[in-house]
């Protein structure tokens, strides 16, 4: 196993009887932020459990911080923080103890979890309200104190499930902030797994995405964004003698109106445009590569999948 | 003066505050400004920690310890106010005979320490006697230890707190039983250690006499110890099958006084008593009666007992530890 990934697996398959949850999987995750994203029923959540040491695997093998999967699981648990998607809180508990224990049940000393609870919890905005009950505690709050609770032991990644869901404007922005803030400043390494592209997109560098138990895209956003590469053109007169004279070139074009992208093949792409306008007499007045969303970018690969989808909450909520 | 908060919300209002001049001064009104939310200073600065985690040891002992010391201390398992005030009224009611022993021991009187005194059919009493130790005090506590000591878990989540962090379910499950097993034992068995060692110095009792009883003391301890243990797999099996607090104390309440009063009409109609071995409680009275050489009041073997108290606690035991091994991480 190379010692520089934070996730490594080979072949890695988990089957549950005839269902296969985890699918020959190769992952190759380097350090710093990943999202990890995928329909319900992908295998997300035995994906973690996987990683997490707390089931074992069918066949193949994986490596998780240097550690093995299959037989290190408590070593991996005690490097990680794990903040779950839904309430893993004692209601009844103040957050100052309830974070405080979370470090106890690592091995930390009680003294210097508490001394630890109140940084993590200064750390997460919570440091005027560390001594009020949970059930006091706004979906924001106790997310945060989830966080806390990850974050006590100073844990080298941090899983991240769902870490905004039911967050309004404000809240969602300082989670976000707050795990971005981790990774560029604390140096940690985050694997957030979310159903928000503009989440994934803000705090991670890499993408995975399963997609029924297999591996559907791996890899830098910037990178795979690469794959739907677009040049966008606003024109002036003539602009449907300029498609039709880019298609009949081989050209792949999108338009609404006078605003037009072509798929980048080459740099030869530029040129084609600009003779293709010169030949139909066409006034380009801005021509500018298309920066595509995440969102478009699984829209890409779910239509290389094979599946017709309008949005990532089609590809993320119904699909299956 | 306008005070501060005090809306300016037109001409007339203005012209009443500054009506006792002419009108051409020039006067500026002083309105306040409305408080701006500035919102508060906050610098999010990550501080890393590189201390070392303490081995296994300490992780179960962090998890006994917040069971326990959350009767007594803030900041650790917040039990309820009536749980903690039921648990100290049997503490006290339990310790009943101790202070019968004291009471003989002010009074003098030689007919009331024999009657209250520590013998044999004493302790078995303290322990398995049927009222009201065993009707109202042991039961009921344990009922009410066990109800939400895994439903809650469930319920709020926070077994993902325990199993994202390296806590075995081996680990989970023991730290929870002993937490239990320990409150009902120091409530059976502290308060019998109480009565026992009262005799002792009440009475001015020698070693002769401690030689010949503590034998029949550490009987009656393990009884008590019996009795605690098989009330808390009981309880914690119902407990993990629940995601409430109440069922799985009244179902170990429905247990305890079910079986033994579906036996008691069996004994009255047929008088036939093995149907006791059904009875959690009835086996270990049993038991403790063979084992002190008291007169038993069971028709069948004492062996039957104790297979069935084995059978009981294993039955328990199973359905406690494939319930837990359920508990998710993520979600359910």
């Amino acid at each position: 196993m190379v010692e520089s990934l934070l996730i490594e697996t080979r072949n890695l398959t988990k089957s549950y009887g005839p269902h296969v949850a985890l699918d020959d999987l190769n992952l190759n995750i380097p350090h710093g932020a990943t999202g990890l994203l995928g329909p319900n029923g992908a295998g997300k959540s035995t994906f973690l459990k996987t990683m997490l040491g707390l089931i074992q695997v069918t066949s193949g093998e994986g490596s998780i911080l240097g550690y093995d999967i299959r037989t290190e699981g408590e070593e991996i648990r005690s490097k990680i923080g794990y903040m779950p998607e839904y309430d893993a809180l004692n209601p009844k508990m103040d957050a100052i103890y309830q974070v405080q224990y979370s470090g106890e049940l690592l091995g930390m000393n009680p003294n210097i979890a508490l001394s630890r609870a109140h940084q993590a919890l200064e750390y997460v905005g919570l440091g005027e309200q560390r001594y009020r009950t949970v059930e006091t505690f706004s979906t924001g709050m106790k997310q945060a104190t989830k966080l806390a609770c990850a974050l006590v032991h100073d844990p080298e990644l941090i899983i991240a499930d769902e870490p905004s869901n039911g967050l309004d404007a404000k809240a969602r922005e300082f989670m976000l902030q707050t795990l971005e803030n981790t990774v560029r400043q604390g140096q940690k390494s985050v694997l957030m797994a979310s159903h928000l592209m503009e989440d994934v997109e803000r705090v991670c560098e890499n993408i995975v995405l399963l997609h029924k138990g297999k591996l559907a895209a791996q890899g830098k956003i910037e990178d795979l964004k690469a794959i739907d590469k677009e040049v966008e053109i606003h024109v002036w007169g003539h602009a449907t003698k300029m498609e039709e004279g880019l298609l009949d070139k081989g050209m792949k074009v999108r338009r609404e109106g006078r605003v037009m992208r072509v798929r980048y093949q080459d740099d030869s792409t530029y040129h084609t445009i600009l003779s293709t306008a010169a030949k139909c007499e066409t006034q380009i007045r801005k021509m500018h590569d298309h920066e595509a969303s995440l969102e478009d970018l699984f829209l890409v690969i779910m239509e290389r999948l094979g599946y017709d989808v309008k949005g990532s909450e089609a590809l993320l909520g119904d699909l299956s | 003066m306008l005070h501060p908060e005090s809306p300016v919300t037109g001409q007339t209002r203005m012209d009443s505050a500054w009506g006792s001049q002419t009108g051409d001064e020039d006067v500026h009104a002083k309105v306040t400004q409305a408080s701006v939310d500035a919102g508060q200073i906050f610098e999010q600065e990550y501080k890393p920690w590189n201390g070392t985690l303490n081995p296994r040891w300490m992780r179960n002992w962090a998890i006994l310890r917040h069971h326990l010391l959350g009767i007594v201390f803030k900041g650790h398992r917040p039990w309820g106010v009536v749980t903690r005030i039921v648990l100290l009224l049997i503490f006290l009611g339990s310790l009943s005979s101790a202070a019968m022993v004291l009471l003989s021991g002010v009074v003098g009187d030689s007919t009331l320490a024999s009657m209250w005194g520590i013998n044999r059919e004493n302790m078995y009493g303290h322990v398995l006697g049927f009222f009201p130790r065993n009707i109202i005090f042991y039961p009921i506590i344990a009922a009410i230890l066990v109800g939400g000591m895994i439903s809650e878990d469930r319920s709020n989540g926070t077994s993902a707190l325990y199993f994202s962090r390296p806590i075995s379910r081996v680990d989970y499950t023991s730290m929870k039983f002993l937490s239990i097993a320990i409150i009902l034992f120091f409530v059976i068995d502290g308060t019998l250690a109480v009565y026992y060692f009262a005799e002792v110095l009440v009475m001015g009792r020698g070693w002769s006499w401690i030689l010949d009883t503590f034998p029949m003391f550490l009987l009656a301890a393990f009884s008590g110890l019996l009795l605690a243990i098989t009330y808390t797999s009981i309880g914690l099996a119902l407990s993990s099958l629940s995601k409430g607090r109440f069922f799985p104390g009244i179902g170990l309440l429905a247990v305890i006084m079910g079986t033994k009063t579906l036996a008691a009409i069996i004994e009255a109609l047929f008088d036939k008593t093995i149907l006791y071995v059904i009875s959690p409680f009835d086996c270990i009275a049993h038991i403790a009666q063979s084992l002190m050489s008291i007169e038993s009041t069971y028709q069948h073997p004492w062996t039957w007992s104790l297979a069935s108290i084995v059978c009981i606690n294993i039955g328990a035991l199973y359905i406690l530890t494939a319930r837990v091994s359920t508990l998710e991480v993520t979600r359910e």
